[in-house]
């Protein structure tokens, strides 16, 4: 795909973020609001990819804000890497190879690569980078610029499992990842084990009752060209997928929300934690429910500008340990579920006196016992910066995924992608 | 569409509830626009304690009085217009205290924002890229001439003036930053506060640095020159981008659906003119897009519009919001609507990210819908409503009601869940 067939712009605007208009939702975009019905502009229509690989799950971990991939795989006999990072250069890598290293708060996942279950994919992004976080993490949503509304997870359940199954796809954080959308589909979003619980007050007669009652504001068949008619869509899958969850949930109604509720610090946000997250996606996991993808969004703030020496090892310690708890909690049914991490962009490789400003091309971990551990991609050079000093990306991001298409999730990745692009050997299958 | 229906439009989307209360006296679209654009009325004050002795002496959970404050003021001030700007502005400007930390900073900030909501754009900008808050939010406290941190310079272009795909590159991203460089927040309790004060900057205020900016030549935007803070945003204001890109998010807020290259243009040029808040929101309300079918119920409502809506559908005279509001001794858990907010992500001054709040289908995730509930904790006994279905919606300004919907409630009996399920209707759920 040549560069100038990244057609960004269209698939922002169809996301509700282009032109003049409406940034103004930033990672919460408007989608249904204005695109009005949805057309035939995918070319993966309901069904057509078939039914893929069953009993599978692929969870991806997106990393917000952009993760510096520099100091999370790290080049540590690069000269040049040393001088662009005086003071933020890692300096004591846990070496994979004699070439690099995982930052030492990935002591976990280090241990996990020794075992062959790591995948390290180097030198991904796309041309004609985009160094805005709103413009980049939307195409690392659609995967395919210009000619779809979905995201690239919503053009795979599309073609798959429709509006058949709402547990099929579960978003874990407080609102739809974009990523997720389809046009004829429909994705769950749930932030906490209680499952889709309200916390009713207690004047609330029959409480018990009411969000079937709530339910049948939806009629069977519901006009989604308006607005009001998208609502009743919503509404009446949200209350099929809470009946399906409470089956599936080992924490039912008015149990506890796993997040902290102490509103401070920075966590005063409704986002969770990897680790509480990931625990969360274990126990769906584990539930009847077990659902085919599941995106847990907004993880972090990885957004390091500034005070990165204090504020990155805390976020890779807690990525260490979402991972391994995570895989610890599968035990013997991690074998069916792989996890993939993905950001918006890396970080510039020169560092800006206490940080490091926005870059583009990174490197994401694939991990899982059914992973063929190793090295994929390529690093990309640190003498031969583009032209706003930053990496220029070897692979095309979306070989990732559709790797994760083909090879995890068996289905055809051209469909989804709107292209062919070479997939990495990294399925030991 | 009945005219009650789009009497009751004007008014939500000027501001920030349902008012049914000042809809009822309305009888026509035009008295409800001259009603909503009214700003005889007192303007609110912030309360804003003495200045803490240091960053250690608040904790950021304390900033909820001042959201409590606020949304009371969005349920009752009489300047509906107003409040949507506040709203807007700190949306345009998203700020968080989940980084600033600090909830002297936000209430200092939050007062600069409702000072100019009304005002000024130019103005409004101005300060805002030296208000303490936003130098420690995006990064422009550690901006240094050899140093520079393109934080603030890159969303400023981006997200606050001339919109993303609005001309600039990324020559210009650095070219900006650099002039920004320099400021700095006296931040008591901090490392150089005492320096910082010596310079002239007294605790919690901010300060340009000569010795820490970037006094060389820049070229921003085809302008050269030795731009500092100012200058450079008289040259981002002087883009034409920037008029067309800030109408066109205003027109979006008010109007519900994007304006197109036409209006954006002609509404974007006049703004540039003077920079008049006000004149671009009555070129906008007069707009005939603004009252027309396919502008009325475009909007997602935010859990923020729908909390102060359903407040004021049950007659509260006073929003006791029991935010921190304990109700372990009733055995409910620790639980309150600053709870509820946050589950649904969506609390006055912590947007997710600089970004802005969520909005359209990222408000309609299943956990967001489902919690939208919570918010009827904010009553302790069910509120006190009319039996009638249609004088129910009414108080939450809402006239034209499907079938579908009406059958639901009238299936009902008990006044509580009648209540309940009108205020999870998908009716209410737009705006």
């Amino acid at each position: 795909m040549s560069p100038r067939s990244y057609s960004r712009r269209d698939f922002l605007g169809r996301l509700g973020l282009g032109g003049a208009a409406a940034i103004a939702g930033g990672y919460g975009l408007s989608v249904w609001e204005w695109a009005g019905p949805a057309s035939a502009t995918t070319t993966a229509a309901a069904g057509t990819l078939g039914d893929g690989a069953k009993g599978r799950t692929l969870v991806i971990v997106e990393l917000a804000g952009g993760n510096d991939g520099l100091n999370t795989v790290v080049p540590m006999n690069v000269g040049a890497y040393h001088d662009l990072r005086p003071t933020l250069g890692i300096t004591d890598a846990l070496p994979l190879d004699a070439e690099i290293g995982l930052h030492p708060k990935l002591a976990k996942l280090a241990k996990r690569f020794e075992q062959g279950q790591v995948a390290i994919v180097e030198g991904l992004g796309y041309p004609e980078p985009d160094l805005s976080h709103f413009g980049s993490i939307a195409i690392w949503w659609s995967a395919r610029g210009g000619s779809g509304q979905a995201g690239w997870l919503g053009a795979y359940l599309d073609g798959t499992v429709g509006f058949d199954d709402p547990l099929a796809a579960i978003g874990i954080g407080p609102g739809p990842s974009p990523a997720l959308l389809g046009t004829k589909s429909f994705a769950t979003t749930i932030a906490d084990s209680s499952g889709l619980q309200p916390r009713l007050p207690a004047w609330l007669d029959r409480p018990d009752d009411l969000l079937a009652a709530w339910g049948k504001v939806a009629p069977a068949r519901t006009d989604a060209s308006t607005l009001v008619g998208q609502v009743r869509r919503s509404v009446g899958l949200t209350v099929s997928a809470r009946k399906d969850l409470a089956k599936s949930l080992v924490n039912p109604a008015g149990a506890t929300p796993s997040y902290d509720t102490s509103a401070t610090g920075r966590r005063a946000y409704a986002d969770t934690s990897v680790v509480d997250s990931l625990a969360l996606a274990a126990e769906l996991i584990r539930s009847p429910a077990k659902p085919r993808v599941i995106y847990v969004s907004g993880i972090g703030d990885f957004d390091t500008h500034q005070a990165e020496a204090q504020r990155h090892p805390e976020l890779m310690s807690q990525l260490d340990e979402g991972i391994d708890a995570f895989f610890a909690a599968l035990g013997g049914s991690g074998d069916d579920v792989v996890l993939a991490t993905v950001s918006e962009f890396g970080r510039r490789p020169v560092e800006n006196g206490g940080g490091t400003d926005h870059g583009t091309a990174n490197v994401h971990f694939v991990v899982g016992p059914s992973v063929k551990g190793g090295r994929f991609g390529e690093p990309p050079s640190l003498t031969s910066l583009d032209r706003t000093g930053n990496l220029v990306h070897t692979t095309d991001f979306r070989s990732l995924y559709a790797t994760l298409l083909e090879g995890w999730l068996g289905v055809e990745s051209a469909a989804v992608l709107g292209d062919d692009f070479p997939t990495f050997p990294l399925f030991a299958h | 569409m009945s005219r009650r229906e789009q009497i009751s439009h004007v008014v939500r989307r000027a501001s920030m509830g349902a008012h049914p209360d000042i809809v009822a006296g309305l009888d026509s679209v035009d008295a409800a626009i001259a009603r909503v654009l009214d700003l005889s009325g007192t303007p609110p004050q912030v309360p804003i304690g003495a200045p803490p002795a240091s960053i250690d002496a608040q904790r950021p959970v304390e900033i909820v009085s001042t959201i409590g404050w606020w949304l009371d003021q969005m349920r009752a001030s009489p300047r509906l217009i107003e409040e949507r700007l506040v709203w807007f502005w700190h949306d345009h400007f998203a700020t968080s205290i989940a980084k600033v930390r600090a909830p002297y900073l936000m209430q200092q900030q939050h007062a600069t924002v409702r000072a100019h909501a009304t005002g000024n754009f130019a103005e409004l900008l101005h300060a805002i890229a030296k208000d303490p808050a936003m130098l420690v939010y995006l990064d422009g406290n550690g901006n240094a001439v050899g140093k520079v941190n393109e934080n603030f310079g890159r969303e400023c272009l981006e997200l606050f003036t001339m919109g993303i795909g609005g001309g600039y590159t990324q020559h210009d991203v650095v070219e900006a930053s650099r002039a920004f460089s320099g400021w700095v927040v006296n931040v008591p309790g901090r490392r150089y506060s005492a320096r910082l004060e010596a310079f002239g900057a007294p605790p919690w205020h901010s300060i340009a640095i000569p010795q820490r900016h970037d006094s060389g030549s820049k070229t921003l935007l085809g302008t050269t020159a030795a731009l500092d803070l100012d200058g450079a945003l008289d040259v981002i204001l002087g883009q034409p981008a920037t008029g067309r890109f800030v109408a066109a998010k205003l027109y979006r807020e008010l109007v519900g659906i994007a304006a197109d290259d036409e209006a954006a243009t002609r509404l974007g040029d006049a703004f540039a003119r003077d920079w008049s808040i006000m004149g671009l929101v009555e070129a906008i309300l007069a707009d005939q897009a603004f009252t027309s079918p396919s502008a009325v119920r475009s909007r997602v409502r935010t859990p923020v519009e729908k909390l102060v809506g359903l407040v004021q559908a049950g007659g509260a005279t006073s929003f006791d919001l029991g935010i921190v509001r304990n109700r372990a001794a009733r055995g409910q858990g620790a639980f309150g609507i600053g709870e509820a907010l946050r589950s649904i992500g969506f609390i006055p001054f912590v947007p997710p990210n600089v970004g802005g709040f969520p909005g359209g289908s990222g408000l309609l995730g299943p956990h967001q819908l489902v919690h939208a509930f919570d918010l009827l904790q904010v009553f302790d006994a069910a509120p006190v409503v009319p039996d009638d279905t249609d004088a129910l919606f009414a108080r939450f300004g809402l006239f034209d009601v499907s079938r579908g919907t009406r059958r639901v409630i009238d299936a009902e009996d008990d006044p509580g869940r009648r209540f309940a399920l009108a205020a999870m209707s998908p009716e209410f759920a737009v705006a």
